[in-house]
């Protein structure tokens, strides 16, 4: 049994919980949260403790692994301290904010001789895996051009924060470095990116970003993100080749639909979607990530491609900022 | 009314044949092409005239041409067809450079004839509906257009640079670009584009992807790729996702349509019900001309759509953003 701990009640902190809670390798032993209602809370529905601060924790709880779900620009605070105390740490993607403070969380945990994990979710997607796959079978051909997109309505969170561009990066650092990072499993490194962004246009609570990227392999990929909905979230993902072309919406993978008149258990009258899985995706990863810790094994995710995936993302942000092609680094 | 059509080599003359015979009040005369066996059977198809050349045709006595010629042909024939004192209707790209879409424009103007580029999809029921939303302020104020308009290799003439002008960017660009004017009654300033050969093993290219930046701060990406694959289920697309202040609209343009699964021909099909938008096209040019009015899509609109295509080959080559000047 591995002894869990989650920094942070939030969106992110109470899916994690509830994954360790169900997981049969796990025991969740403790939700840190500087609000206190809100770390009770969740502490309260997981039936675990609820601590103030990280050091109480550690002091009362000892746990084995940490997970940092606080907002990005406060990861680098939390895995240097469980890295000092000789935790493993599973943080929350974006790695960080900036670049340096990516680079220092990895060395930190290297020189403490613990492992870092990061939660780039959606290469634990059923759906992104298998396509995954079919490219690397090449069951598509020669691959030139691919399109995602993902977004909807601007999150609400603690403080505002994801409207905060220093805590954020806005959502080319927050949301499409899924993408980014999906993209780089399949295709590898991207040599040029090119992106317009409203970052800079004031619009309050709205934002859309198209990226152009060329990946050193040649494809041509466009990644499309959206905090401009007014409602939902979804997801797309096409790729052609030169054998066949293959595309996925979220919205039209939906094997039930209900529309139910209003009762007891549903108040409204609207249409819902659903597709459920055995394991939700969350999960999976998680339990990939204890596996690892378990059995001393590689993840298929790493601290360093999560590295990669923020460079991408920061030289999208740079290519906003300044109108003109930004060229990755060859070795950082 | 009597048109002409000069040449067959771009398949849209079939369907602008069509329209005509379907105009009252509206003669095709004739059909010229120097393809004798193309132009022959076209001639029999629509019981018309058949010419094999278009100087012979634009001596008779007829009102205005539909031009369908491979696009390095357009300039030759609009001039010779103004200077006989005939009003065009030309397919689109207008052109395959800047300068010759200016000449073709000055010539019309100095003879005194119509210049109409061929952009039929604004005819299209549910891009004039979008249309309608984003000038009624349904949308709020539009801050970014995401467009494609995908398709398959067409091959012939199209994938010889000298005839086509351009591939898979110069073909599908003018169309959704010529959209995007419409709807913002604004220019693009700006243009960058990535450009290449994948599908298909061919000189002229055949994937690409631009992004745009218009003169009233609207930014937008386009994606002009022939990508879809043999065993697509139709040729390709029109859409766009238009993200405005009051929310968001997605226009699939020809998503009026059911499938089609047919074990005789292995083959999965769309099959489209909706209206056919080159009918509308060619209706609304013969108007113009009845009413003796502006084209509703000038050679200027044609110019101006093709200029971006243009811009996207030379930030490609280049690798870099490309600005285009607006007066
Ligand atoms: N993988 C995904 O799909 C996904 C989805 C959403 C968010 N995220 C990431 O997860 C992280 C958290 O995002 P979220 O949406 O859950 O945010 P959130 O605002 O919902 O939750 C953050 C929580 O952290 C708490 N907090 C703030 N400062 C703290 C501090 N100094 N110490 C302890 N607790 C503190 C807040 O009170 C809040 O409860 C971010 O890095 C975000 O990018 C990932």
């Amino acid at each position: 049994m591995l002894k869990v701990a989650v920094i942070g009640a939030g969106t992110m902190g109470s899916a994690h919980s509830e994954a360790y809670v169900n997981m049969s390798d796990t025991v969740l032993v403790g939700i840190v949260d500087i609000r206190e209602d809100v770390g009770r809370n969740l502490a309260e529905s997981q039936r675990t403790n609820y601590y103030k601060s990280f050091e109480d924790l550690i002091a009362s709880e000892s746990p084995d692994l940490i997970d940092v779900c606080v907002p990005t620009s406060l990861h680098r605070e939390y895995v240097e301290k469980a890295a000092k105390s000789k935790k493993h740490v599973i943080c929350e993607k974006p790695l960080a904010r900036n670049l340096e403070d990516a680079r220092a969380m990895i060395k930190i945990c290297k020189e403490e001789g613990v492992k870092l994990f990061v939660a780039q979710v959606v290469r634990f997607f059923p759906d992104y895996q298998k396509i995954y796959r079919l490219v690397a079978e090449q069951k598509l051909g020669k691959i030139g051009t691919v399109r995602t997109m993902r977004g909807g309505v601007f999150p609400t969170a603690w403080d505002d924060w994801y409207a905060n561009v220093e805590k954020s990066g806005t959502l080319i650092v927050d949301m499409i470095i899924h993408d980014f990072d999906f993209l780089r499993w399949c295709f590898g490194d991207v040599e040029r990116v090119f992106a317009k962004s409203h970052l800079g246009r004031d619009f309050n609570r709205i934002d859309h970003t198209f990226v152009s990227l060329r990946f050193k392999n040649g494809v041509i990929a466009h990644v499309e993100g959206s905090w401009a909905y007014p409602s939902g979230f979804k997801t797309e993902i096409e790729i052609a080749g030169s054998n066949g072309v293959l595309i996925h919406n979220s919205e039209d993978a939906v094997p039930i639909r209900s529309t139910l008149r209003e009762n007891s258990l549903h108040i409204s009258g609207v249409a819902v979607p659903e597709s459920p899985l055995k394991t939700g995706p969350y999960q999976v990863e998680l339990e990939h990530f204890v596996s690892c810790i378990i059995n001393g094994t590689d993840p298929i995710v790493t601290a360093e491609d999560g590295f990669k995936a923020l460079e991408i993302s920061l030289a999208a942000l740079e290519s906003v900022k300044t109108g003109k092609v930004v060229a990755l680094k060859e070795v950082d | 009314m009597k048109v002409g059509i000069l040449s067959f080599a771009h398949m849209h003359a079939y369907s602008y044949a069509e329209a005509l015979n379907e105009i009252s009040g509206v003669e095709l005369f004739g059909i010229a092409d120097e393809n004798e066996e193309r132009g022959k059977n076209a001639a029999n198809q629509y019981k018309t005239n058949y010419f094999h050349d278009y100087h012979d045709l634009l001596k008779e006595d007829i009102d205005a041409v539909i031009i369908c010629s491979e696009n390095s042909r357009h300039k030759e024939m609009t001039i010779a067809a103004a200077k006989a004192g005939k009003h065009i209707l030309c397919e689109k790209p207008l052109a395959t450079s800047v300068e010759d879409a200016q000449s073709m424009i000055e010539t019309c103007k100095k003879y005194g004839v119509k210049l109409q580029t061929a952009f039929p999809v604004r005819f299209n029921p549910p891009v004039q509906r979008v249309k309608q939303m984003i000038d009624n302020g349904e949308l709020g104020r539009i801050v970014a257009i995401r467009g494609t308009n995908r398709g398959q290799n067409p091959g012939g003439w199209f994938i010889e640079e000298e005839l086509s002008g351009g591939g898979a960017v110069l073909d599908h660009t003018v169309h959704v670009v010529d959209l995007m004017r419409w709807f913002m009654n604004s220019e693009v300033k700006e243009v960058y584009a990535e450009v290449d050969t994948v599908f298909n093993d061919i000189q002229i290219d055949d994937c690409g992807l631009l992004m745009l930046e218009f003169e009233n701060g609207v930014f937008a990406s386009h994606d002009p790729s022939w990508s879809r694959c043999k065993t697509f289920p139709t040729w390709g697309d029109v859409t766009m996702e238009i993200v405005g202040t009051n929310g968001v609209v997605h226009l699939d343009a020809f998503n009026q349509h059911f499938m089609v699964y047919n074990d005789a021909d292995h083959k999965v099909n769309q099959e489209f019900w909706g209206n056919s938008y080159d009918l509308g096209l060619v209706e609304d040019f013969i108007h113009c001309l009845k009413e003796d009015r502006e084209p509703s899509i000038t050679g200027f609109d044609g110019l101006k759509a093709m200029e971006v295509a243009i811009k996207a080959y030379e930030s490609a080559k280049m690798k870099k953003p490309i600005r285009i000047r607006n007066e």
